[in-house]
């Protein structure tokens, strides 16, 4: 067979590529539940880790279907807001259908165009309110999670993850557990720029809202910072004007813990 | 070329990294950690003996102006699925986080592009797979001992489980790329001086 022929030629090479997309394709459609599960899972842990329900450690060791169990019983309330601070939808909590906006990048370029954005709080049953940061590290993308207190300024607690960054150097934003510690008891002032700093010799200066860089991840410290300062902005309205503070002395998070009573 | 020799030699006497010098990219990258070199090397056994197996199957079929492109899509497809099933997995789903990129860069691996032009279109499909399985074999013994010494070294750790006592302070040149580069020269100095037909004169 004279397999240099050049209909021969195009007709395999059709062939072969269209069988490979098939197969492709197929496998993809077939696995994605399995994947959304996990990532759902991944991005829970990361939630509960800044929530303080339990150790990063010991999250990271459960199983998935114990994950969202745990989520399930311990979160109060999970609604989203617009940039103008007020609440444009609310999210499913119940352990089949836990709903969650697991997908930062696109929110995140809502917030720097001004476009339409649904940013999420989960609001936790130990009275604490957790969003999402994400942005641009020195390789990757950098995102992470911030716990806040009821009274709508001190952090409860974080947990920071990358895509890409050097492992013992930027790496250490997610690897130790020192650095997301730090954050526990720190404030955002919201309404002022920057609402919070991530500098070097930043705790040097004693202000509240100030944690101390990573030396030798410039970078990466500078993408975390920038993240940070451009979620607690869009959020600065819903939170800075103790929209929190408001739910919670009022109806919805009351009624949730009066029917667990 | 005997089976008993196609299976032997790519693990020792022309393992793939230290004396074919391919794949050094990925050594380099996926050596932090124990897990991590193990579902690489899995994932390259899995990527190379496969594809060899399917193209060597196709080998007499293949247009000999396109057939480094068959070859790419062949391998392409293979690196998507191995990184579609570890992400459907919980057990596998975190180690392929961590290895990120450097799965779908298995396709850019010299080793597998390499095997299949050298041996599986040259060869029968089961002698071919069997090249392919023990190529991966021969990168991911290189990756394990590697990974060995960054991970005890550089976390004190193996496999995740602390090893070091509690002392012991992390070396974080360990965990950086030029440390894997420094025993990739020690693991081919150690092998020339045993196998003297390497040395040059």
């Amino acid at each position: 067979m004279n397999t240099n022929n050049n209909l021969y030629t195009v007709i395999y090479t059709t062939i072969i590529v269209v069988v490979v997309a098939a197969v492709l394709s197929f496998v993809s459609q077939s696995l994605k539940g399995r994947q959304d599960a996990n990532i759902k899972a991944e991005t829970l842990r990361q939630m509960m880790a800044a929530a303080q329900i339990k150790p990063a450690e010991e999250l990271y060791a459960t199983a998935n279907a114990d994950i969202l169990q745990l989520y399930a019983d311990n979160i109060a309330e999970a609604y989203t807001i617009g940039l103008d601070g007020q609440k444009n939808g609310s999210l499913e909590v119940s352990v089949d259908n836990i709903q969650l906006v697991d997908k930062l990048k696109p929110q995140n370029r809502g917030i720097l165009n001004g476009g339409d954005v649904t940013l999420p709080v989960y609001i936790f049953k130990s009275n604490v309110a957790v969003i999402p940061i994400y942005g641009a590290g020195l390789w990757g993308p950098v995102w992470g999670y911030v716990a806040f207190n009821s009274d709508c300024y001190t952090i409860a607690g974080a947990f920071f993850d990358h895509e890409s960054e050097t492992p013992g150097l930027g790496a250490k934003i997610k690897d130790e557990a020192w650095f997301r510690e730090k954050f526990i008891g720190k404030t955002v002032e919201w309404g002022e720029t920057p609402a919070f700093k991530l500098e070097k010799n930043a705790e040097e200066s004693g202000a509240s809202n100030a944690v101390d860089a990573i030396s030798g991840a410039t970078m990466t410290s500078n993408g975390l910072n920038a993240a940070l300062n451009t979620w607690f902005k869009a959020y600065e309205k819903h939170f800075g004007l103790g929209a929190f503070f408001n739910m919670l002395a009022g109806t919805s998070l009351t009624d949730v813990n009066k029917e667990e009573e | 070329m005997k089976l008993k020799e196609t299976i032997l030699d790519p693990i020792f006497k022309s393992n793939p990294i230290t004396v074919l010098v391919l794949g050094i990219c990925s050594s380099l990258a996926v050596t932090v950690t124990m897990k991590g070199a193990l579902v690489m090397a899995l994932s390259v056994m899995a990527v190379c003996g496969i594809s060899s197996l399917i193209l060597s199957t196709l080998r007499n079929t293949i247009p000999g102006r396109v057939r480094i492109i068959v070859q790419l899509v062949v391998v392409a497809m293979m690196v998507i699925l191995v990184d579609q099933i570890l992400k459907s997995f919980e057990a596998t789903y975190p180690i392929d986080k961590q290895l990120s990129v450097y799965i779908s860069l298995i396709i850019t691996n010299c080793i597998v592009m390499g095997r299949i032009e050298a041996f599986a279109l040259g060869n029968k499909p089961i002698p071919s797979m069997l090249d392919g399985l023990a190529n991966g074999a021969g990168y991911g013994l290189v990756l394990l001992i590697v990974a060995f010494f960054r991970e005890l070294l550089g976390s004190g750790t193996l496999f995740g489980i602390q090893v070091m006592p509690a002392g012991y302070v992390t070396n974080n040149l360990v965990i950086l790329p030029p440390f894997a580069l420094i025993l990739l020269g020690c693991i081919v100095w150690v092998q020339r001086s045993i196998q003297k037909d390497l040395q040059e004169k």
